[in-house]
């Protein structure tokens, strides 16, 4: 049988010609993965739990609780605070969003439909940015009109959208979550590794920082607001008056780490085995 | 066929042209050259750690070579615009998200070349899995999980095939089906290119071989010259007349042996010409039968001979 088979020369199969590796194929497979892990579903909802619950708490505490304590500079808007802190699920999410094809070996499946491999990083970033951008603005904005509304008739007052500052900070938050989130994609990208792009990411972009403040030189201090998880602080700040970054600086900052960290994580991918 | 605008010609679809492969200071594979040809299944056949998967690995771009090319059609892996349609690969069993169903694993897979629903699931259907395509495939079994990657490495309906110890973990049902399915996609004029660690796997299923030890290249003949080659064919033959029957049958090139009384062993005369002999001599015959030398024992032969050398080789220069 064997020696016919030979003999004959068959015909080379011809593989379809219809299909091609696209952007917006990468694109739409990307949006796939990420709604089809039930992790992503938890995680926006801790984030949004902390983000939007914190905030209506805190103004609910201030309508019926009993004096709350109120000093100088705070305002109304100082309640959406909880947004930062679930910025950190967002990065997380997005550390995982990556380091889960590696840890589970489904990145072998993903580089060989798409073996130039940078299209795969791209798509990752626009789609994760995308959700982050519209869930958080969706949530923000929400929680930013019901706990005026609760804060309007208290001795800390509600704010308007018209407000001086006010249209700034919400897109502030929206837009330095999504930032971070980013961030964290990136560190998965380069460290391929869940555990510790997470440790990385508590250890050095949120804490190092903080930390570094007690050390006895000034130039740290200095130095500290350029950082990365610091640069888009300014962004969430009613008063700018104290910050080292002006707006713009801040903005300019997130645009230098995203580019670096994206740099090395497309350098890396290109370079490395899988 | 019909509207490709590709002429494809009958020719080798897999070359790998003097690949070495390291990492570290270990060298998983050394100088390697062989090719694969299309309307064929190509066996490929090495111990466990032999570089058998990092050579499919190169071949898909997984691996970059430290040396050496691998191409796939005349060309990189890397080049082709639609590389699902050019290769289906089966690597490690799960490269697959355990959080994932195995319908969104494949339709994730499949968004990448803007390949049809339709497509996802004629491949769930063919590989059998229509019953579980929507669970998460960390609770498959290892039979399952193989099934899903053989639906992954059929998305593209690809040229190429290429799959890593495709039998392990399917139980003797699948292992038939997967034997049937690697021949009818050969006979299509697909190259079927798998590995395996047992000679007895590949047996049923390969045209030809090609057999690796040490990250380096030990054989690459056909299956049938394999056998023969090695060990060779001898027939055994169990006669009262054995002393003149291998009289008869003694001649150049052929030596007889008796390895015990009653009993012959002819090696260079084929168990037709033996039986022919006696025949004409009248000579009485109560079996007559040809040993192939079993196609694990060839194998342990020469991969034998590849750790010796590799031994003396270490033992030489220490």
């Amino acid at each position: 049988m064997t020696t016919a088979t030979m003999a004959e020369e068959p015909a080379v199969f011809t593989p379809p010609q219809q299909y091609r590796v696209s952007g917006p194929g990468l694109l739409r497979s990307e949006w796939t993965k990420f709604w089809s892990l039930r992790s992503s579903w938890i995680v926006l909802v801790c984030a949004a739990l902390f983000g939007a619950g914190i905030g209506m708490a805190v103004a609910a505490d201030f309508r019926f609780g009993a004096e709350p304590s109120v000093e100088g500079g705070v305002t109304g808007l100082d309640v959406l605070f909880g947004f930062g802190i679930g910025a950190v699920f967002i990065a997380v999410l997005g550390a995982l969003f990556i380091t889960g094809e590696y840890t589970t070996g489904s990145i072998r499946s993903t580089m060989a439909a798409a073996p130039r491999r940078t299209g795969v990083l791209w798509s990752k970033a626009a789609v994760f940015a995308s959700i982050v951008l519209a869930v958080y603005a969706a949530l923000v904005f929400a929680t930013f009109f019901a706990t005026q509304a609760l804060l309007a008739d208290t001795h800390l007052g509600g704010m308007s959208l018209s407000d001086e500052g006010v249209l700034r900070v919400l897109t502030g938050y929206v837009v330095s979550t999504a930032y971070l989130g980013l961030l964290g994609l990136a560190i998965g990208a380069i460290l391929r590794n869940s555990a510790g792009s997470i440790s990385f990411y508590i250890g050095v972009v949120l804490l190092l920082p903080e930390l570094a403040t007690m050390l006895p030189w000034d130039w740290v201090a200095e130095v500290t607001p350029y950082a990365p998880g610091n640069a888009p602080n300014t962004l969430t700040w009613l008063d700018t008056t104290g910050a080292t970054l002006s707006v713009g600086a801040s903005w300019l900052w997130m645009g230098i780490w995203t580019a670096v960290s994206f740099g090395l994580a497309a350098l890396l991918l290109k370079r490395r085995d899988v | 066929m019909e509207s490709g605008p590709r002429v494809r010609s009958f020719e080798d679809m897999i070359e790998i042209e003097h690949l070495t492969k390291r990492y570290g200071r270990k060298t998983a594979v050394d100088d390697l050259s062989f090719t694969v040809k299309p309307g064929t299944v190509t066996g490929f056949l090495g111990p466990n750690g032999s570089g058998k998967s990092t050579t499919m690995r190169t071949v898909v771009g997984l691996d970059a070579p430290t040396s050496g090319t691998v191409r796939v059609n005349g060309r990189r892996y890397a080049r082709f615009r639609a590389p699902m349609t050019e290769v289906g690969a089966l690597l490690e069993a799960k490269s697959v998200h355990s959080g994932r169903t195995a319908y969104k694993h494949l339709m994730a897979l499949a968004h990448t070349h803007s390949i049809p629903k339709r497509r996802v699931l004629e491949v769930i259907d063919l590989v059998g899995l229509t019953d579980v395509a929507g669970k998460r495939a960390g609770g498959f079994s290892l039979g399952m999980g193989q099934r899903l990657g053989i639906a992954v490495a059929l998305l593209g309906d690809p040229a190429v095939l290429i799959l890593d110890e495709p039998v392990n973990g399917l139980d003797p049902d699948g292992v038939r089906w997967i034997r049937e399915l690697l021949r009818d996609l050969a006979r299509e004029g697909r190259t079927v290119f798998l590995s395996s660690h047992l000679m007895s796997e590949l047996a049923q299923t390969a045209d030809h071989l090609v057999v690796i030890g040490q990250g380096r290249l030990l054989a690459d003949t056909s299956m049938e010259d394999f056998v023969d080659g090695r060990g060779g064919g001898r027939v055994r033959v169990v006669s009262p007349e054995a002393g003149s029957l291998a009289e008869r049958i003694q001649g150049p090139g052929v030596t007889v042996t008796s390895p015990e009384s009653g009993v012959l062993e002819v090696q260079g005369a084929g168990a037709a010409a033996v039986g022919e002999a006696a025949a004409a001599h009248g000579i009485v015959l109560h079996e007559l039968h040809l040993q192939r030398a079993s196609l694990e024992d060839v194998f342990m032969e020469i991969t034998a001979d590849a750790v010796e050398f590799q031994q003396t080789k270490e033992g030489a220069a220490a």
